[in-house]
């Protein structure tokens, strides 16, 4: 049996898919069988970062209404054959989804993938609900700004109430992740820094993003950053999926390097 | 902090410590009705009961965060 990973953060555009997309291809590169879904129905995108929107014919809720078998609406990566993904419908009712159709598409998921990782929508409606009613895991992610740590915090509060996990008793295991850290800002006392943000959601953390140009590139393209060698947000990603998987891998030092030529140029700043 | 911010000793910014105390006085008020979903109906079905027996006239329903306990204050006003 496979276990439910969400990705969510209460606030959009903090890099909830891109966290998803790049969190997937390095799980399965280390050979675990994943599944992608995009919870956001009505706005996918999950498909475009992961470069696969081409290839798609039936979404979610076709699988979910019995217009399609499952395995005809499953994409295969092109690069990592043990990831497929399940893209969200584009439909404008957002409140397609049910709890029932949700619970038995998982449930048949978790047979035969080790993680299913389930992208959630913004906010904390109803696709925020259906996204973390089974996760096993909540993965938050959060900037290191005021809207964006208030939001998860809040989203950190309501995901036992709207888990069937804690309904049972137990409790959603939940993580942190830091994305587009600026080293120079926090050193300049002008970013929060990740023991601030830490001190304030109260959840252990499991890895930090360092801001990065190259992920926009990588999303112009539809290539997840993380199989990039010397790459920093590539490698972070690829620790954080080591993580995942139980691994204990130690954190990457952001602080800003200073060459001889960065503290010349401070000299002048 | 560069070498001539230094020297005219311009100050560190500190904007990240004024975001961190902002988020901390928001979030102490916030998180408490995330924590009681149930506050409201509690609230409600305690006036229901009180208002078998007497002439209640307002129930305060506060809550208190410690590190370790979570404190639910009821106070029931009967008015003279």
């Amino acid at each position: 049996m496979g276990i439910v990973i969400t990705v969510t953060s209460g606030k959009g555009g903090v890099g909830k898919s891109t966290t998803t997309a790049n969190l997937a291809v390095g799980l399965a590169n280390l050979g675990q069988r994943v599944v992608a879904i995009d919870f956001d129905i009505g706005l996918r995108n999950l498909d475009m970062i992961l470069g696969l929107e081409n290839r798609i014919v039936y979404d979610v809720v076709d699988v979910m209404e019995g217009r399609c078998n499952l395995t005809q609406a499953l994409i295969n990566d092109k690069k990592s054959k043990s990831l497929y993904f399940l893209p969200a419908s584009q439909t404008k009712d957002k409140d397609i989804l049910s709890k029932e159709k949700v619970k038995k598409l998982i449930d048949t998921l978790k047979e035969s993938f080790d993680i299913v990782m389930i992208d959630s929508p913004a906010g904390i409606e109803s696709g925020f609900e259906h996204s973390i009613f089974l996760a096993d895991k909540a993965m938050i992610v959060s900037t290191p700004d005021v809207s964006s740590v208030r939001d998860a915090d809040r989203v950190i509060g309501i995901i036992d109430a709207k888990s069937e996990k804690a309904k049972n008793g137990e409790e959603v295991e939940k993580y942190v992740i830091i994305n587009r850290l600026k080293p120079e800002m926090v050193e300049a006392g002008n970013m929060l820094s990740i023991d601030d943000v830490l001190s304030i959601l109260a959840l252990p953390l499991i890895g930090v993003v360092p801001d990065d140009e190259d992920i926009i590139t990588s999303t112009n393209i539809g290539t997840p950053i993380i199989n990039k060698d010397k790459s920093l947000s590539a490698e972070s990603y690829r620790r954080i999926a080591r993580r995942i998987l139980g691994e204990e891998v130690e954190f990457m030092d952001f602080t800003a390097k200073k060459g001889l030529l960065a503290s010349l140029k401070g000299l002048f700043k | 902090m560069s070498f001539f911010a230094k020297l005219f000793g311009i100050k560190k910014s500190n904007s990240a410590k004024i975001a961190k105390n902002r988020l901390k006085v928001m979030l102490s008020h916030e998180r408490v009705d995330c924590k009681l979903p149930y506050l409201d109906d509690l609230r409600n079905d305690i006036i229901q009961v009180i208002k078998k027996y007497t002439k209640v006239e307002d129930v305060r329903i506060s809550t208190q965060n410690n590190k370790n306990v979570d404190l639910l204050e009821v106070e029931i006003i009967l008015g003279k």
